[in-house]
């Protein structure tokens, strides 16, 4: 449901980003997949379509990794909702993936701006 | 970590599913508050998400292992397969077991031999030192002076060095008694240095060990350790038989203590009961007090903890010299030194005194056979699943179109062997087990403190796990690579038409070489069976039968020799009053026995050839009658009587092999000779008795001269009568004389002379050699049997329409034999020459084993392979002759 101009970028988001808008949404505090879901596509302006699908594997890996930790809490409207929080080795890979990312962007950048410039 | 996450694979999905459901709940909750009716709130819901089932697949593959799971897959498809053919998969199994059982069981002899280590610290870098002689070939006795010159000037090799000396071993005295409670019973006693129990890092078990101040005065610590198994066998685990007083031969000594549980010595086999301090060796008769001082003395063997400079070696320039400096103050001149080294203790270990050790060899044999037969074994399932491949291409052809990589098939493969190989060893360990109880079983017939240790450890564990694995990938290797490069298509429509040419060859490549292992089994099982015949039958020399031998030892109590003397002379008078009672006489050696008498004599005007050392002879004291009793007969001179007292002239029997070695030109009788310790008395010849096996029953037999027991008193002697009576009764009577004339008097060694003549020496381990190897060598029988069998019948099986167009066609019956016959008469007369040339190579070592039989018997040699041949053809006539009657309607009805 996309409200302004841009497309959503459904199913193209780059290996790897997932993980790192994870992480980013985390940072504001503990959340579940549902949430977590939601947060990335309204902070991207619905451009940025999470497929719920792979959003689980994500968690699963991310846990598996000890970046994120879970457990088990109730949501706003009182249903049982298995939560998410940064582990302190998640906030370093937070760091570490974001400056990675904003080298990436960089990079990509320079090559698409005409050499005139 | 991944392994983890795979054991906990089940809970994390079981959190998954619940997890999106919470999320579907949560979409359809937020779905309903936009104003979806629930129907389309669920649906937008789902649709959302996608599918479920494939997000819990997607997390569970991730927490999987990849490798594992097909593993596992493989196994539960090999199962199968072996459930489906339940005969197959039973012999199988049998024929692996088997095989691996009798690997277990040899391994479990080799490895008590070679590997087991003593149970005390840091046991690799014990050593005893030894002058070698040449290769494996040592003398490991020292004197008390030369061991405390050793010790002295080898601080730097060795951390520490002790000494010790077994009781009663190969001295001039029998065993010795421990008497406790007034009785007396014999014991295997051995001499240590105080230092012995410390150097080895030993604690008691009970009460103390010696201290190193202990042992180094002559007789001045009258105390004894017993082992723990004496301890319990003796005294049944009394535990307050710490501080009570005990004689050992005689002399009173207090018991201190017992050592640890597990703790025999440091000899392999021999079992030491009793430890005595070093200084207490006087109490063996024969030894003096001054025994500190004697040179030539050498009853002592030295054994030492290795320091960093001898770590790893055996000789060392500090320690040849110093060897050196020893043999120069006191010098060997009868033997051929190379240097003194320092050889450890275990494995392979010292036997006794003996500088050679036989044990190695005989255990290199014992496991080539075991592994002759398991491969034996695994040929046979090998050809077993060659066979079943081809049954089972279709199969393979079917994955192989579905999509499975010829890599996955051959693992299957693999699997599969390897499943049926881990079977094989479950029943291989039951079956070795057995094996072991019964060789453990094995009462070695002797009145040393023998045992065998035969017990399943780690060691055993770990090679049987190494040959099941290597078993699993041999049996299956060859069919499993077939697989992989025949073309699946071809394998497909090969199934009806039976074997293609180079299946074919292989598999009867295979029947050769079990033949040919089965063969060589048979044949070294079948020269161990000659040797034992022909020591059976060998003229001993003096007859055995109805002769009773009772050992009687007056010294383990303590009597003097004159009260021993008067003893023995009554107890003669009285035997010799029972009724049935032939003759009766007494001696110190018994055919076959444990110990022998012998030394250096003096041959005057006999010169001795260059390179030859000087003369020495056995003997035997023994009591008028001795020759009758024993039936040897007397062919030239006269017999000991009782007229050849203490006071007379000192006289001898001599046998012919030293009438001939050193009177060979003239009649010996009346010549002299001496002891060479003793040239003042010289010793006159009366007689010449016939040559008689007294040692062992196959070396070549060596001068022995027989001497009156008046004139050298031994305590331990073996009463023998010759009596038609039954044995059990005579020495019944006779037991009950010897406690009226003297009621301690220990009393053993009760047998007849045939069972006797049984002992290690003797026979028994021919018998116990002969059994083993025949036992393998049926098995190999059996295992070419079936093999054969397998091969012929299958390939019957897969000519079937091939015989029946020929009969169909007119050939007659005698004709399809003949075609069938043919190519098995080939591949079981290869199979036959190869084993030949296989035995025939390895008749070198065999050479070792074997007593006036030659490693290339030619009757052996035929008659086996006559017999194996014979079972062979059977084996294979029996589905040609069933082929030959086929209906040729039925046969090319199932084309």
């Amino acid at each position: 449901m996309p409200k302004k101009g841009a497309q959503p970028l459904q199913g193209e988001v780059l290996q790897g980003t997932l993980d790192l808008l994870i992480l980013q949404t985390l940072l504001l505090g503990p959340a579940h997949g549902h949430t977590i879901a939601y947060a990335i596509e309204r902070r991207s302006d619905d451009v940025l379509q999470v497929e719920h699908g792979s959003l689980y594997p994500a968690l699963h890996r991310l846990e598996d990794r000890g970046w994120i930790a879970s457990f088990w809490g109730t949501s706003d409207n009182n249903r049982k909702a298995r939560y998410y929080r940064l582990t302190p080795k998640g906030r370093k890979q937070l760091a570490e993936q974001t400056s990675r990312w904003e080298q990436l962007v960089n990079a990509v950048n320079r090559v698409l701006r005409p050499a005139s410039e | 970590m991944s392994w983890k996450r795979f054991f906990l694979r089940n809970h994390w999905d079981n959190e998954r599913k619940q997890e999106l459901e919470q999320h579907l709940q949560l979409e359809i909750d937020e779905n309903l508050a936009r104003g979806m009716s629930l129907n389309e709130a669920e649906s937008a819901a789902h649709r959302k998400l996608g599918n479920s089932t494939q997000i819990r697949e997607e997390v569970y593959r991730f927490n999987s292992l990849q490798f594992l799971e097909t593993i596992w897959q493989d196994l539960k498809i090999g199962a199968r397969m072996l459930r489906k053919s339940p005969t197959f998969t039973v012999v199988a199994v049998l024929t692996l077991g088997i095989g691996i059982g009798a690997n277990a069981a040899m391994f479990s002899i080799a490895d008590w031999l070679l590997f087991q280590q003593l149970p005390v610290r840091d046991p690799k870098s014990l050593v005893y030192l030894g002058f070698a002689q040449g290769p494996n070939q040592r003398d490991p006795n020292f004197s008390y002076p030369e061991f405390q010159e050793l010790k002295r000037q080898s601080g730097e090799l060795f951390s520490e060095t002790s000494a010790m000396a077994f009781g009663g071993v190969g001295d001039q005295s029998g065993p010795d008694g421990l008497t406790f409670n007034g009785k007396t019973e014999r014991a295997q006693t051995i001499f240590v240095t105080g230092n012995f129990f410390s150097m080895l890092g030993l604690q008691p078990y009970m009460g103390r060990l010696f201290s190193p101040l202990e042992g180094t005065a002559p007789m001045a610590d009258p105390v004894v350790v017993v082992s723990y198994e004496y301890w319990q066998s003796r005294f049944y685990g009394d535990t307050t038989i710490i501080g009570k007083p005990a004689a050992i031969n005689g002399h009173p000594v207090t018991i201190v203590g017992v050592a640890p549980k597990g703790f025999v010595g440091v000899t392999p086999a021999l079992h030491m009961q009793v430890f005595l301090p070093l200084g207490m060796l006087p109490v063996e008769p024969g030894i003096q007090r001054d025994f500190m001082n004697a040179f030539e003395r050498r009853a002592i063997i030295i054994v030492a903890r290795a320091g960093t400079a001898m770590h790893g070696r055996q000789s060392h320039p500090l320690l040849t010299m110093i060897g050196q400096n020893v043999l120069q103050q006191h010098p060997r001149p009868d033997e051929k030194i190379i240097e003194l080294r320092a050889i450890p203790l275990r494995p392979p270990g010292l036997v006794s005194g003996q500088g050679v050790n036989p044990l190695p060899l005989f255990a290199g044999l014992v496991l080539g056979l075991g592994i002759l037969v398991l491969l034996l074994a695994c040929l046979n399932v090998s050809n077993l699943l060659l066979v079943r491949s081809t049954a089972r291409a279709g199969e393979m052809a079917m994955r192989s179109a579905l999509g499975a990589p010829s890599r996955r098939l051959v693992r299957q493969m693999l699997t599969e062997s390897l499943l049926l190989a881990a079977l094989g060893c479950a029943a291989g360990i039951a079956l070795g087990l057995v094996a072991t109880r019964v060789l453990a079983g094995i009462n070695a017939p002797t009145e040393l403190a023998i045992r065998f240790d035969l017990a399943f450890d780690w060691r055993v564990y770990v090679y049987l796990f190494a040959a099941a694995t290597l078993t699993g990938i041999i049996v299956g290797i060859v069919p499993a690579l077939r697989l992989r490069r025949a073309n699946l298509a071809a394998l497909l429509h090969d199934t009806s038409r039976g074997a293609t040419g180079s299946r074919q060859r292989l598999r009867n490549s295979l029947v050769v070489i079990q033949v040919a292992g089965s063969l060589a089994l048979l044949i070294v099982a079948g020269l161990f069976v000659r040797s034992l015949q022909k020591v059976r039958n060998v003229d001993l020399g003096f007859e055995p039968r109805n002769v009773l031998n009772i050992t009687l030892d007056p010294n383990q109590i303590g009597m003097s020799k004159t009260d021993g003397e008067r003893f023995y002379t009554q107890l003669l008078q009285r035997v010799r009053a029972l009724p049935g009672i032939h003759s009766a006489s007494l001696a110190v050696m018994v055919p076959m026995g444990d110990t022998e008498f012998g030394g250096r004599i003096d041959v005057p005007g006999f010169a001795i050839p260059k390179g030859q050392p000087r003369p020495s002879a056995n003997y035997n004291a023994v009591s008028a009658d001795y020759f009758g009793t024993i039936g040897m007969h007397i062919l030239n001179g006269r017999d000991i009587t009782e007229s050849d007292s203490a006071t007379s002239d000192r006289v001898a029997v001599i046998n012919q092999a030293m009438a001939h070695k050193y009177w060979p030109a003239s009649d010996p009788i009346g010549h002299e000779f001496s002891v060479a310790e003793d040239t003042k008395h010289p010793i006159r010849i009366i007689g010449v008795v016939r040559n008689s096996h007294m040692i062992d029953a196959y070396s070549p037999i060596e001068p022995m001269y027989f001497v009156p027991l008046t004139q050298r008193y031994m305590p331990t002697l073996t009463l023998q009568v010759k009596t038609p009576r039954p044995p059990a009764e005579v020495a019944k009577q006779i037991e009950t004389l010897v406690e009226e004339l003297a009621p301690t008097m220990p009393v053993y060694g009760v047998r007849t002379m045939s069972e006797a003549l049984d002992s290690l020496n003797g026979l028994f381990m021919f018998r116990v050699g002969a059994a083993l190897t025949g036992a393998l060598g049926s098995l190999g029988l059996v295992l070419a049997i079936i093999g054969v069998y397998g091969v012929m019948s299958y390939s019957v099986s897969q000519r079937t329409s091939e015989i029946g167009v020929r009969i169909a066609l007119g050939a007659q019956k005698c004709q399809i034999l003949a075609l069938l016959s043919r190519q098995g008469v080939l591949v079981i007369g290869s199979g036959l020459l190869v084993g030949i040339l296989i035995t025939l190579a390895a008749s070198k070592v065999l050479q070792e084993f074997l007593i006036d039989v030659s490693p290339t018997d030619a009757l052996t040699y035929i008659g086996l392979s006559a017999i194996l041949g014979l079972a062979a053809f059977v084996a294979m006539y029996l589905p040609a002759s069933r082929a030959a009657r086929i209906d040729p309607v039925v046969a090319l009805r199932r084309e």
